[in-house]
């Protein structure tokens, strides 16, 4: 067989960051969807409460504070799935999916490229005025099966080659990332800012685990009340979820792997020395040593490695 | 297409049968699967006048244009003939200047012609092949039916993308009207340009690498761009992808540097090394011209061809083909005034209201006079313009196109159209390859005759029909 032509840099670094803000998308509008179907079943007071967190969990609190004053479904559903001015809203993270896959449409699949444009359409035709009234359900399911789609229409149509596992270190670092904020995020929130006798509140972890696709899973594994701390341990360190920080930590493991040839045990780049170090952490530490030590401060430190996992892969192999 | 009312001519005949009888509500759904599918594929252009960018999709006419076959044979010959001499003429131009020695055009105006590129001068191009594509434009005369060149395009023409994705669209919305008119195919192109551009390989390897040069996503025909190169299974790249080091050139890959061997460029001459030409252009790539004379790198189309369709130089393309080829000319040339003519001047000068007046060095409708439509303003400031610089325009005679029918959307009904050709024209250092048809362009507007898409400019499917030789 003929040997494949070396990938362009500028591509391998577009592949990588159109699967990023896809799944950034995706993630968004579960959060934004699952919270407000919780809070139909709220008090006005908890109603509150419950926007500002998503906010913090996208991290663009001093951007949205600049545009409302206050967090509120119509505030929040505006900033994070439409607004312009928010880079990181969700119809500007499927534009910049899009821009990405216009430059590099020569190498992505023909379904793929007419599926994230189609995608791209469909979005930018929907009127923000007219969601905000009927609420986000609409909007984020569109979202959440486009990205659903855009990932089986790239398994099954592109090839498992090096470009290929570009997408899934974008798709899992994103992921790894943001499951860390969601759980720093609600931990503090539904724990560390509540009376300490107070019982936990079912409802709103029912919801944490539901934006993460996690809550099946959590019934079946635990089968006991909600507990934080079994919470934390499903979406910290489970082995086989999909949206568990471990199990994006070895995607990313496996896939740098895959590029560079490098054998289990070693590594040959910082991007590679710092996955295995964090991944030794996830899968020997148990829960309640990351307790122990301190949740917020385990978490911070996994967001920290995430980015320099990103810098150091753009070092390694974007950036010529 | 009707030799009289209701009689259509022999060779649209099925065709008609089958698309021009649909009711209207059913060619109105074909129309909309068709529109959705070029949306969807992003076959789109930009507008970026509202601050977004809007994307447009290039109208595009369910009508195909039928030419008779013997007809089609006709054309290529004549074709064939130009782009030969076209690129005899070109490797002259740049080597011993034989036509010029011999008087057969003027000195002057080769030397004046801003595509005339000094830097080109001796530089042996690989397989002596400058005209690897050309897209030559023809129109039929409606009083004559005989078709003329009105302009020979061979630096970087675009357009067979749509000549591509036209007839495929076409092939899903119209199948059974295929299965009985028996339409040439097309979809050798990819192949064909693939094979011409890896024989240009300067290093003698077996497996040459060929990259498409594009200037970006914000080009208007990077959809073109991307398409070819993934029709051809090439890198498509852009400037900042590629770095020259000693007169190689090499692409940045995710192992490091890879040499490139041929580069289908899509990239004007003066945008595509800042180091050779324009110093503030941010598209190309410092050092390629030297690779290029040093023989390093093979580009197509070569560079310096636009002396070859500079618009005066193409008054003498028939003398062309005499010299180089000593044959007669199969294809007549628009009758063309070259301003830089004392004579022609006076003559252009007394009759501006009933010609046409192009630039000599511009494309795509612009720098254009159309005398019997213009207003007096335009007519002076032409006039100005001429007599300030005769040696920068010609011109011509208004041609009356020949028109085919096309939907009209404001009335739901057919109506003739005026149309113009370009068939795509590969030369592999030995013969010309051309796919049967071409683009069509068509006039949307009643009695307009500007096809150009950014003003009201749509295309049409060609059909070169098998049978009728």
């Amino acid at each position: 067989m003929p040997v494949a032509e070396r990938m362009l840099s500028r591509i391998a670094e577009s592949l990588f960051w159109m699967a990023r803000y896809m799944e950034r998308a995706e993630d968004t509008a579960r959060i934004l969807d699952v919270n407000y179907h919780m809070l139909l079943e709220q008090s006005q007071q908890t109603y509150r409460l419950r926007w500002e967190p998503l906010v913090n969990i996208s991290g663009e609190q001093e951007r949205f504070f600049k545009l409302y004053s206050m967090a509120t479904t119509k505030t929040v559903f505006e900033f994070l799935g439409f607004h312009e001015d928010n880079p990181n809203s969700i119809a500007q993270c499927i534009y910049r999916a899009r821009e990405n896959a216009r430059t590099i449409r020569d190498r992505i699949s023909r379904e793929m490229w007419q599926d994230i444009n189609s995608l791209y359409h469909m979005v930018s035709k929907f009127n923000p005025a007219d969601e905000i009234a009927v609420g986000p359900h609409r909007f984020c399911s569109t979202i959440k099966y486009g990205s659903h789609r855009f990932h089986g229409v790239s398994d099954d149509t592109l090839p498992h080659d090096e470009g290929w596992q570009f997408l899934q270190l974008g798709r899992a670092l994103e992921r790894a990332e943001m499951t860390a904020r969601i759980v720093d995020v609600e931990y503090h929130n539904l724990v560390e800012s509540r009376d300490p006798d107070e019982k936990p509140d079912n409802h709103q972890w029912m919801a944490v685990l539901k934006s993460v696709a996690a809550y099946e899973i959590y019934r079946r594994q635990y089968h006991s009340r909600i507990d934080p701390m079994c919470v934390a341990e499903l979406l910290i360190l489970h082995p086989q979820h999909p949206r568990s920080i471990r199990f994006n930590i070895a995607t990313i493991q496996n896939s740098l792997r895959a590029i560079s040839g490098t054998n289990p045990g070693s590594y040959s780049n910082e991007a590679e020395r710092l996955t295995g170090k964090l991944y030794e952490s996830l899968m020997y530490d148990r829960i309640e040593e990351i307790f122990e030590r301190g949740l917020h401060t385990f978490l911070t430190g996994v967001q920290t490695t995430c980015r320099q996992i990103g810098y150091q892969i753009a070092r390694t192999y974007f950036y010529y | 297409m009707f030799v009289a009312p209701g009689v259509p001519r022999p060779h649209y005949e099925k065709v008609l049968q089958g698309i021009g009888r649909l009711a209207p509500a059913e060619y109105e759904d074909r129309r909309q699967l068709a529109d959705l599918s070029f949306l969807l594929q992003g076959i789109t252009f930009t507008v970026y006048s509202d601050g977004r960018g809007t994307e447009r999709l290039f109208p595009f006419d369910l009508m195909p244009r039928v030419l008779p076959r013997a007809e089609w044979d006709r054309l290529e010959a004549g074709l064939s003939q130009r782009v030969l001499a076209l690129n005899h003429f070109l490797q002259d131009i740049y080597g011993p200047q034989r036509i010029l020695a011999d008087r057969k055009i003027p000195r002057s105006l080769v030397l004046s012609c801003k595509h005339y590129l000094r830097e080109m001068i001796g530089v042996k191009v690989p397989r002596n092949i400058h005209t690897h594509i050309s897209g030559i434009d023809l129109v039929r005369d409606s009083k004559t039916g005989d078709y003329l060149v009105l302009e020979d395009n061979v630096r970087t023409p675009s357009g067979i993308s749509y000549v591509l994705e036209n007839r495929l669209v076409m092939t899903r919305t119209f199948s059974k009207v295929f299965e009985v008119c028996e339409v040439l195919p097309i979809d050798q192109y990819p192949i064909e340009l693939s094979n011409i551009l890896r024989s240009l390989a300067p290093r003698g390897t077996g497996n040459p690498v060929v990259v498409l040069l594009t200037p970006g996503i914000y080009n208007s025909a990077y959809f073109e761009h991307s398409f070819l190169a993934q029709q051809m299974g090439i890198e498509l790249v852009e400037g900042r992808d590629l770095v020259v080091d000693n007169d190689i050139v090499y692409m940045k890959t995710i192992r490091g540097l890879t040499r490139v061997d041929v580069i289908y460029r899509r990239i004007d001459d003066e945008f595509i090394d800042p180091l050779a030409f324009r110093r503030d252009s941010l598209l190309g790539v410092s050092g390629l011209m030297g690779a290029y004379r040093a023989g390093n790198i093979a580009l197509a189309n070569a560079i310096g061809n636009g002396v070859a369709d500079d618009k005066a130089i193409y008054a003498y393309v028939p003398e062309f083909i005499k010299y180089y080829l000593d044959q007669t000319p199969l294809l007549r040339n628009v009758d063309t005034y070259l301003c830089s003519k004392p004579d022609h001047l006076k003559y252009v000068l007394e009759h501006l209201d009933e010609l046409v007046v192009k630039a000599v060095g511009e494309s795509g409708g612009y720098g254009m006079l159309m005398g019997p439509s213009a207003s007096k303003e335009k007519i002076a400031d032409f006039r100005a313009k001429l007599q300030q610089d005769p040696r920068n325009y010609i011109a011509q005679p208004v041609i009356g196109l020949s028109r085919c029918p096309a939907l009209d959307p404001r009335t739901g009904r057919m109506a003739g159209r005026h149309v113009d050709l370009r068939p795509y024209c590969l030369f592999n250092g030995e013969k010309v390859i051309i796919v049967p048809g071409g683009l069509t362009r068509v006039a949307l507007e009643p009695g307009s005759l500007i096809v150009n898409s950014s003003q009201g400019g749509g295309s049409k499917d060609t059909w070169v029909l098998r049978g009728e030789t």
